[in-house]
């Protein structure tokens, strides 16, 4: 059941991370877009602002995704050396204190959410937008992460009290090091 | 706090708690221990304005340019193209391993990415000829390097946006030390087959004709670096700009080279997303650790802490490049530079030192840590294309890269000019 259940995770963190990627693709065709009409005299306005935004939700919602195929860099000095029970130890400490610290983000991260909405701040910029439009996905994202890393702890968590250790390795274990990229 | 930061950075790194998350936990106890005021307050304010940046979209762009690349084919084909060329030198097919790294680096941001790509299309080759497989191995892994010093640079981007340094100045002042130590690597080679000829294999010579006809393989990549660099410099994209140009590019010479699939591109977005998100998690906990550091007096600290030391700027240097040598034996090296820049950084301006200068001394160091033993990501890389073979082959054959590192390091020290006579030339 357990497996069943991260495969899923897994599958619909996939296909988060296409959308925003092909969020990512949009934006890179908005910017050639405004690169030409530039050249040609006249511009969209705004691009960068565009482009800010469009990473700041990027980067919330991967994050969740990039944790679930091992993609967060750890240090692997000590670990490696521990038996298959002491790693498993190692990946749901690391694991807890990751969940942990990001609910503190996201919890922090309402704030600023909720002050652009009461003063229904705009961007100082040509576009004035209204920062809440783009601050409620982005932190969403963050919340998403949180979620997500908790349900990964307890899916490892009842691995490991079943003494299944190899699969919670593969589930939350360090990257496999030929995948590795940075 | 200079203490505390350090050991809990290195207790916590080495518990192997993912990187990203020691860097916010470090910054809590920062707020908790030393800061008059809750920094904490802070920190829904870092973590928005530190990812919403136009200028750090350039990191999936770049990736995803390199992405496309691998999967269309056009890395085996250059890689074949530069063999033509350079396999007449003592030390045959090492040369393309090092010509090719060198080439890829132009267009991708990421030493990984690139070492990854060459050991991919190289590695088939090494048995079949008869290479000594640690020599052959170690140019793939120190080649590989090289993606973070010749533009464009991820590393370099993220080094910009947390010194507020200016990217295209950085870039420039990358060109000409990469281009060198691309170079060092070819002399060394060399040197060493000269040495030990049965080392290097057997050197082939191929006629005139195969040569010219191999060079429309390299025009994919030479077109690609054309574009991203020229429109940075002719003024008409910003570093971010430039990139979505290359994406765009990418796409097209991937359409030519071996057409495009649904398969291809959300494999390419997958890979992307994964990169960029790990990344990302460093970054903004560093500007958060920032953040805290700066708010509860670092700087003060740090100057009465050097001033304590009475060190000229040479013997200060010399001992900056002393503590990365050693740093980058153990720390994953995006995080290393990430880690140390909002410590180290202004010690260094304030000693004099040009921050475009130290930005490029810096990669140097970072790509020495790359290569070095037991955390040296592109060592793993290498030995993961490899498949067969020991570990401890790659980590040998990098050997007498490092040395030429070193050298390059020392050059700059003594020739500041080499990293800042680009800039100010074309400025």
């Amino acid at each position: 059941m357990t497996d069943r259940f991260l495969t899923r995770l897994r599958a619909l963190n996939r296909v988060v991370a296409v959308l925003i990627g092909i969020m990512l693709l949009a934006c890179a065709g908005f910017v050639l877009l405004d690169i030409i009409l530039r050249q040609l005299g006249s511009s969209f306005g705004g691009t960068d602002e565009v482009s800010g935004y469009v990473m700041a939700i990027a980067t919330s919602w991967g994050m969740g995704y990039a944790m679930l195929e091992l993609g967060h860099v750890r240090i692997d000095i000590l670990r490696s050396r521990a038996g298959p029970k002491g790693r498993s130890l190692f990946d749901l400490a690391s694991l807890m204190i990751l969940a942990g610290t990001v609910s503190v983000i996201a919890l922090r991260c309402w704030p600023v959410v909720e002050r652009s909405i009461t003063n229904m701040s705009r961007a100082n910029t040509a576009l004035e937008t209204p920062l809440w439009l783009v601050q409620l996905p982005w932190f969403a994202g963050w919340v998403w992460f949180a979620l997500m890393a908790w349900l990964t702890f307890v899916t490892a968590l009842l691995m490991v009290l079943q003494g299944r250790f190899d699969a919670s390795e593969a589930a939350i274990g360090v990257f496999a090091e030929e995948e590795a990229f940075q | 706090m200079i203490t505390y930061v350090s050991v809990g950075l290195l207790a916590l790194l080495s518990l192997s708690i993912p990187v990203g998350i020691v860097l916010f936990l470090l910054g809590f106890g920062i707020d908790v221990f030393f800061s008059p005021f809750p920094l904490i307050k802070g920190l829904g304010q870092m973590v928005w304005s530190s990812s919403n940046s136009a200028t750090l979209i350039a990191i999936p762009f770049f990736v995803l340019l390199g992405e496309i690349l691998v999967r269309s084919g056009v890395a085996a084909r250059t890689y074949e193209a530069l063999d033509r060329w350079v396999s007449w030198l003592p030390g045959g097919l090492v040369h393309a391993n090092v010509a090719t790294s060198t080439m890829f680096s132009a267009i991708s941001g990421s030493s990984v990415a690139t070492a990854a790509t060459v050991a991919t299309v190289a590695m088939p080759q090494a048995e079949r000829l008869g290479y000594d497989p640690k020599l052959f191995s170690g140019a793939i892994a120190a080649g590989g390097t090289l993606g973070i010093m010749i533009p464009p640079s991820i590393n370099l981007i993220v080094y910009g946006f947390l010194t507020q340094s200016s990217i295209p100045q950085l870039f420039l002042a990358g060109l000409l030390p990469g281009i060198l130590l691309a170079l060092g690597f070819i002399v060394i080679t060399v040197i060493i087959c000269l040495i030990r000829p049965d080392l290097g294999g057997e050197r082939r010579i191929f006629p005139l004709s195969q040569m010219l006809g191999a060079l429309v393989h390299l025009l994919p990549i030479i077109f690609l670096f054309t574009m991203i660099i020229g429109t940075i410099y002719k003024g008409w994209a910003t570093p971010t700009e430039a990139a979505a140009v290359g994406v765009a590019v990418a796409f097209v010479i991937a359409a030519f080279a071996s057409g495009i699939s649904f398969r291809m591109i959300s494999d390419s977005l997958l890979g992307t997303i994964k990169v960029t998100s790990m990344i990302m998690l460093v970054v903004i906990g560093a500007s958060f650790l920032n953040f805290t550091l700066s708010s509860a007096g670092l700087g003060r600290e740090l100057k009465e802490f050097l001033e304590g030391l009475g060190l000229s700027p040479l013997a200060f240097i010399l001992v900056v490049v002393m503590i990365y040598v050693v740093l980058g034996f153990f720390i994953e090296t995006l995080s290393l530079m990430v880690v140390t820049i909002p410590i180290i950084v202004p010690l260094v301006v304030a000693q004099g030192y040009d921050p475009i200068w130290f930005g490029i001394l810096m990669i140097v160091l970072i790509e020495m840590a790359l290569i070095t033993p037991p955390v040296g990501l592109n060592l793993y890389v290498v030995q993961g294309a490899r498949k067969s073979g020991k570990m401890s082959d790659v980590m040998i054959g990098s050997i007498p890269f490092v040395c030429v590192m070193l050298l390059m390091a020392a050059a700059l020290i003594a020739f500041p000019q080499l990293a800042l006579y680009l800039p100010a030339a074309l400025n």
